[in-house]
């Protein structure tokens, strides 16, 4: 795959060197030369100095032959008409950016473009780890906003089903592991203790589901 | 009519004054320290609102929902776009101005990020001056406001090529002939005139025109100034 990394800084750096060793062929580009001694000796990427708003420094990246492209620098402004400009004038098919500071956020949304945003996502993880007991959270989607779960299902959860005790639109049953086979459940199936419940939940489901734990166990 | 200006600096804040001698609901965007601390001494202070010119929270406090016009000019081009952009793809603002810094950056001013209009400063000036030195004698009256065209004046020297030529004749394409000043009285110029020596000569011309004009009324010894 053709990468072009837009920002050698602490993110740009790592991404671009974990694409190559990965075996991708990756450029980065930067305003900047002094930034590129921050990657490794052996990154073995094209590096190219310049603004990535100018046409003659897109084309030298071979934007027209990319795969993908990344606008991770730290300006939230570039990283979206980067982004623009990458996926609506050379037709990049995969375009991702990173979102720096939290309050622009919403104009990722606005410029339709994949997002990835470190200090929402760090944030959520971070209080999931801190309240972390009942639940197990494995994967978040998004940045955070949809989140999977894995929980016991305690003694006195036994013959309700899901729905009668969160009553709450926020979560959803995916998948239950019974007896150590997994399979795809809804929401009404009939509890058993020692059921490994696989849930996806928003942030608001995430908070009941884990009274309602906290509950169970205070009952018990 | 409401106007959202983005960015306090120079042209912001002379935009501003100039709009609101006009009775213009003007509304300012400035985020810098410093800038803020003269433009409160500049302007009313009711008028200006201070953050980030991407916040959107920021933005709506200056009104951009209900704005006819949004100008974006900062000193950041990034900044200008996306403030174009968020404009209409979010507020349905009917009409967007934006101030290009860097030449370079000019071909990102179009549609794609929603700007009507693109305010570039180093070519206006450039395209000025390059006209003013290639143009000899000629002076520019008048640029009109809407495309390429400008009202010219040139004083007809002795021994020019032009002289004796009929109007109709005058085959450059985008000149038009407004009037003729002859011994200090104005001709309307018809078909069957012919330029005489000390005619000064009005004329309605694109930059191609005023050229091929400067070549026909030059002195014979001036030496062409645009090869």
């Amino acid at each position: 795959m053709k990468v072009i990394v837009v920002g050698c800084g602490r993110f740009g750096v790592e991404l671009a060197y974990h694409l190559s060793k990965r075996g991708d062929e990756v450029v980065v580009l930067d305003a900047s030369s002094d930034a590129f001694s921050n990657l490794p000796q052996d990154f073995d990427g094209r590096l190219v100095e310049g603004d990535a708003m100018n046409q003659d420094v897109l084309l030298r990246a071979d934007i027209e032959e990319a795969d993908a492209l990344a606008a991770v620098t730290n300006s939230d402004v570039l990283n979206l008409v980067v982004g623009r400009i990458a996926r609506e004038v050379y037709n990049v098919p995969n375009v991702v950016a990173r979102n720096y500071e939290v309050f622009t956020r919403e104009l990722y949304e606005l410029f339709d473009l994949q997002v990835v945003s470190a200090a929402t996502w760090g944030t959520q993880r971070m209080i999931e780890l801190l309240n972390h007991t009942e639940a197990r959270l494995v994967y978040s989607a998004g940045n955070g906003e949809v989140t999977f779960y894995e929980v016991a299902v305690p003694a006195n959860w036994e013959g309700k089903t899901l729905t009668e005790i969160l009553n709450c639109s926020g979560c959803q049953l995916t998948a239950v592991t019974r007896g150590g086979k997994a399979f795809i459940a809804s929401d009404d199936l009939v509890l058993e203790c020692g059921d490994v419940l696989s849930i996806c939940a928003t942030n608001r489901g995430a908070e009941i589901l884990r009274e309602r734990l906290a509950d169970a166990r205070g009952e018990a | 009519m409401k106007v959202v200006i983005v960015g306090g600096g120079r042209t912001g804040t002379q935009l501003a004054r100039l709009l609101l001698q006009q009775n213009y609901d003007v509304h300012l965007v400035e985020e810098r320290r410093d800038v803020l601390a003269r433009i409160h001494r500049e302007l009313p202070t009711e008028i200006i609102h201070e953050g980030n010119p991407v916040d959107l929270a920021v933005l709506e406090q200056a009104g951009i929902q209900s704005a006819d016009v949004v100008t974006a000019c900062t000193s950041i081009d990034e900044v200008n776009l996306v403030v174009c952009y968020v404009a209409r793809t979010r507020y349905k603002v009917r009409r967007t101005i934006a101030r290009v810094n860097d030449p370079r950056d000019a071909w990102l001013f179009k549609d794609l990020f929603c700007v009507d209009v693109a305010v570039n400063q180093a070519a206006i000036m450039s395209r000025l001056i390059e006209e003013e030195m290639s143009m000899g004698d000629m002076m520019t009256l008048l640029k009109l406001r809407r495309g390429n065209y400008s009202l010219v004046e040139e004083k007809i020297p002795e021994g020019a090529s032009g002289i004796g030529l009929a109007i109709k004749d005058l085959s450059i394409e985008g000149v038009v002939i407004a009037a003729i000043i002859r011994h200090g009285e104005v001709i309307v110029p018809r078909g069957v005139t012919t330029f005489e020596a000390g005619d000064e000569v009005l004329a309605v011309t694109d930059p191609e025109g005023a050229q091929k004009l400067a070549e026909l009324f030059k002195r014979p010894s001036q030496v062409k100034a645009n090869p």
